[in-house]
């Protein structure tokens, strides 16, 4: 028994000593002339794959495209890239590693792991762009180093709920189907102030959609019930093709007006001929609007052998969303600092307008000191003969 | 009493999926003792084969179901006799865990081969709104899937009441030494309840991916057998079929009239209820447990 | 069970019950010790996360054993327990201002009063029915962790502050490395008390209840009783990695307590070997490295081949289910018999058995 307590103590003694120690750490030297290392956290087989797939396809086609070009200041970017399947503690466990690598910035994906890592981010001072578009990603009091590139799920609920009352003229009933998650649930309170802010004569329900549902029936009938003739859906492509679905086999005169992961291509697909005449709310534009600034994809697609048609619009947000980022490298490295992650940061904040050729909102992304929303514009578009017809471009709240 | 209506007729078209999937679960359980956590993986190769069959290799949609049949008595043949044979004996845990394996392994396969997009399918079954009642439609599809599976679902009971095959795996479930002293080759058996299962459920998921799409997403629908089997016990395929079509109308009126968030779980919720009070499921039988 | 070497006699019962008996045993130790001391200085920080990570599920998989490999108790609710200790720390210390060490001390003891409260109903369930049980409750912990919005901060997430306890915080440059140190001590002593645990007459009432629970209690055991506190007990220790994982991580999401962690578990038990507590550490190494290693091999080598590096989730899940498909085929007493067997082959040199 004696014995015990003496090892334990002694452990327990040495232990204490040895925290003390400083050990060998990681790589974290930047190398001043060699590329410049982003970390790429990408949903490729996970829950949501089947849109996360393009996004990254886009981005490291930017970074393709733009080494070609000259790279940043003739840097090459060296993109790391990786699944994580929408599983949280690999995302955390990827950043590590990025970190790990000297990575001076990292792009994610999902309001999961965007939210998961926004402390650690800050800690680390790493500058953070992703695919998620939660409102308190855009506070710098809150998140610090996260920089939100389109108009929050809140903007665009804002948007549909003004479009939804110009096209009522006069009272209506909304029905809000949405994720069952935090996700789901990020606009909804933001719209109920601002149909109230705006007196606008809307009232909007809100029911969850279950995750493994085969039908939403049951959504439907508790929505016509409420007499509602408009659904607005946040959730992805899937789900919301298939209330497309159910609202043709039910004959329901309700028109669906989606937020932006299901206003894609893949809703109007996936639905068919049920997708017709339904509205898509979509800060990027797809490759059927035909702005400026999908010439240059498109022309890097022919290279390739694809086309825009093909790859779809979330490559063109990838694409999009890296682009920013890598103006703000070279804004910071036109400044003549050492390419940390706090000098990228400083950059996007004082550099003004980044011009994305009108695909992203009204076309430029900017940030500020005290915000870090970079748009609040997106484009309205209706589901017509199987492609996304732009109704409107560029609208704010 | 339209949405009534509306509410019962999707509920049971779920309801009936499930009880095919079920179906599957039961046999695979009855015969040999193994819980079998693939189930709904099944469902999606159902689904996959036939995609490939019917819209890749563009063959008539009988031959594309005869094949989809056959591949998937292939794999359950193949899965007992590769996977579960040399597990007979162990315990109930490991059983589990290699079903869950072999559920990660499927699931792995389905998308090394199509990606995680969804796939499109023509409609395999018209989808034309019928009017039941003035006011309430429902697409025939939906109808016709209650139709398929009740005819699959009735076959089977025949099966097991009439047929040699039959008999003989109800007595291999009841007591497997005695159906050994009566000559009738277990090892058969095994294989044959593993082809039956994948048979069910490959069906089921050729139905569920023709109303919804066909996407890795099917295979979780598999989860809600467990709800369908305590429900409805494991001893009958009357009772798995009230089981499945309970779960599935409760589910539906649930998100009908209620929250429809729960609806995900109120099979649960109503599972934990039923063994509160009955340890063996609503109508299993008391295990009778010797030292 | 692993012939020792002769010539090794006790002279008194404490020294019988020891954990250690020969020389082989006391001298593997030691060089276990020593792996452990210089790890931490031998590893870069990517490293030392991972292995942080691989410690607190050591603990978790250690009181999964407890109730499934050594109580026979199937579980497949190790994920909503996980959430429980994981939501109680967090909310005692960011919201209750708790000193950390009382916060995780709360967890422990809560999670275990869930477990008990869950083992009671349980008493009747057996084999398959008890899955299904606990799988419903993995749902419906996790129902709950989604939609309750106490659980959450606004929209965003649970998030922890840094850990402190008193005046010291871990820092940010020495954060693995602080890590480190402090899960270890947890998983040790977390691994002692379960091995002490099964030294003394509950634990072998545990096992007991396993065997034959009929036979148990005719000869007197409590059924009751060691079924409750088996969950109990079990649920202490998944309670401490949650709260573990919570301060760990810094953030409390339902994502990382779904229905795929508690199969991971499971995987972690089976493929280490049910019924050792040894074995849980194996298996937990096991498992967490076969995706990290995976993606070592297919980043290097696949560099080339594009196609394979995109497939890597399916392949990673592939290799999952292989995995324990392969073990469960070819040595279904996991890591630890195949270690057993090893050590067996050079003690019985030149005979075969």
């Amino acid at each position: 028994m004696n014995n015990t307590r003496w090892t334990v103590a002694a452990a327990a003694a040495t232990t204490l000593a040895l925290t003390a120690c400083a050990p060998g750490g990681g790589d974290t030297s930047a190398d001043s002339d060699g590329p410049i290392k982003i970390g790429v956290i990408a949903d490729l087989t996970g829950a949501t794959g089947d849109v996360g797939t393009p996004y990254n396809k886009g981005m490291l086609a930017y970074v393709k495209w733009r080494n070609a070009d000259g790279g940043i200041d003739g840097r090459d970017i060296e993109a790391i890239s990786k699944d994580y399947a929408y599983d949280v503690p690999t995302a955390e466990r990827l950043y590590k590693e990025y970190l790990n690598e000297g990575v001076v910035a990292i792009q994610g994906w999902g309001t999961g792991d965007s939210e998961a890592l926004m402390s650690k981010v800050s800690a680390d001072e790493l500058p953070f762009m992703s695919a998620s578009y939660a409102e308190v990603l855009t506070d710098p009091a809150e998140a610090p180093y996260n920089f939100v590139v389109a108009p929050t799920y809140s903007d665009q609920l804002r948007v549909g709920l003004n479009w939804i009352a110009q096209d009522a003229g006069g009272p209506a009933e909304v029905a809000m189907f949405h994720n069952d998650s935090p996700f789901g649930l990020a606009p909804l309170k933001d719209g109920q102030d601002w149909i109230s802010e705006e007196g606008l004569d809307l009232n909007m329900e809100a029911y969850p959609m279950p995750a493994e549902s085969a039908n939403y029936v049951g959504l439907l009938s508790q929505a016509k019930s409420q007499g509602a003739e408009y659904i607005a859906i946040q959730n992805v492509s899937s789900p919301a093709a298939q209330v497309a679905r159910d609202i043709v086999a039910q004959g329901l005169d309700m028109k669906i007006v989606c937020l932006n992961w299901c206003a894609d291509e893949q809703f109007i697909d996936s639905a068919g001929e049920s997708a017709e005449g339904h509205i898509l709310v979509q800060p990027f534009a797809p490759g059927s609007a035909e702005l400026e600034g999908h010439q240059v994809i498109e022309e890097f697609l022919q290279g390739e052998g694809s086309s825009l048609e093909k790859e779809g619009l979330h490559y063109v947000q990838g694409w999009y969303t890296m682009h920013i980022m890598a103006e703000g490298i070279a804004q910071a490295l036109e400044s003549g600092d050492d390419l940390t992650g706090t000098a990228i940061k400083e950059a996007l904040e004082g550099m003004g307008a980044i011009d994305t050729g009108g695909v992203v909102g009204t076309g430029e992304v900017e940030f500020s000191e005290d915000s870090h929303r970079g748009q609040t514009g997106t484009g309205v578009y209706v589901a017509e003969g199987g492609v996304m017809k732009p109704l409107e471009l560029g609208v704010t709240p | 009493m339209n949405t009534f209506l509306n509410l019962t007729v999707y509920g049971l078209s779920d309801g009936a999926i499930l009880a095919l999937a079920a179906l599957g679960f039961v046999l695979i359980y009855k015969a040999t003792g193994v819980i079998n956590f693939a189930q709904g993986e099944f469902l999606l190769i159902g689904a996959y084969t036939l995609y490939s069959a019917f819209v890749v290799f563009r063959l008539p949609l009988s031959v594309a179901v005869v094949l989809g049949v056959a591949v998937a008595v292939a794999l359950g043949v193949l899965i007992e006799r590769l996977v579960l044979r040399p597990l007979v004996g162990e315990n109930a845990i490991s059983v589990i865990m290699v079903t869950i394996g072999l559920a990660a392994v499927l699931r792995a396969v389905v998308q090394l081969i199509f990606g995680t997009r969804p796939v499109s399918q023509p409609p395999l079954l018209p989808r034309n709104p019928i009017e039941l009642l003035p006011g309430t439609s429902v697409p025939l599809n939906r109808l016709l899937v209650i139709l398929v599976a009740a005819v699959v679902l009735a076959a089977f009971t025949l099966f097991f009441r009439r047929s040699r095959h039959g008999i003989a795996m109800r007595a291999v479930a009841d007591d497997q030494q005695a159906a050994l002293t009566m000559g009738i080759s277990v090892r058969r058996i095994f294989a044959m309840a593993w082809a039956l299962a994948a048979v069910s459920a490959v069906v089921g998921g050729i139905l569920l991916g023709d109303v919804t799409e066909v996407s890795g997403r099917l295979a979780s629908f598999g989860l809600y057998v467990f709800p369908v089997v305590i429900l409805g016990g494991l001893d009958s395929v009357p009772g798995t079929i009230v089981g499945g079509l309970t779960i599935g109308l409760i589910s539906q009126y649930v998100s009908g009239y209620g929250d429809p968030g729960l609806a995900q779980i109120a099979p649960y919720l109503l599972l934990i209820a039923i063994l509160m009070v009955r340890p063996y499921g609503l109508f299993g039988e008391t295990r009778i447990e010797r030292v | 069970m692993a012939a020792t070497a002769t010539g090794i006699y006790h002279r008194s019962y404490p020294r019988e019950l020891a954990l250690r008996h020969t020389r082989a045993e006391y001298s593997r130790l030691a060089l276990l010790v020593l792996a452990m001391v210089a790890a931490p200085y031998t590893l870069d920080f990517y490293w030392l996360s991972i292995v942080n990570t691989i410690l607190i599920a050591v603990i978790g998989a250690v009181g999964l054993n407890i109730l499934v490999g050594f109580t026979g108790q199937i579980s497949l609710g190790q994920g909503g327990f996980l959430a429980v200790g994981a939501f109680t720390s967090a909310l005692l210390y960011e919201r209750a201002a708790l000193p950390a060490p009382l916060s995780i001390a709360c967890a422990v003891v809560i999670t275990a009063g869930a477990g008990a409260l869950f083992g009671l109903p349980a008493l009747r369930l057996k084999g398959l029915y008890l899955a299904i049980a606990t799988l419903a409750s993995q749902e419906i912990i996790v129902f709950i962790a989604r939609r309750w919005s106490f659980l959450r901060d606004g929209s965003a997430p649970l998030s922890v502050d840094r850990l402190q306890v008193g005046g010291f915080e871990i820092s940010r440059e020495l954060f693995e490395f602080q890590w480190y140190w402090l899960l270890l001590t947890c998983a040790v002593l977390s691994v002692l008390a379960a091995r002490n645990l099964f030294r003394s007459g509950l634990g072998r009432s545990f096992m007991a209840v396993r065997d034959q629970d009929i036979a148990a209690s005719a000869m007197g055991v409590n059924v009751i009783r060691a079924k409750v506190t088996a969950f109990a007990v079990s649920s202490g220790f998944v309670g401490f990695a949650g709260a573990l994982s919570a301060h760990y991580t810094e953030t409390v999401t339902w994502e990382s307590f779904t229905l795929e962690v508690s199969i991971l578990y499971l995987a972690m038990i089976i493929v280490g070997g049910l019924g050792s507590i040894a074995g849980s550490a194996y298996g937990a190494f096991f498992m967490m490295l076969v995706p990290v290693m995976l993606n070592e091999l297919i980043s290097g080598a696949g560099a080339g081949i594009p196609a394979l590096t995109s497939r890597l989730p399916a392949i990673e899940n592939a290799v999952f289910g292989l995995v324990i498909i392969l073990f469960l085929l070819l040595e279904p007493r996991g890591l630890d018999r195949i270690w057993q067997r090893m050590k067996d082959y050079i003690r019985f040199w030149p005979f075969r058995y």
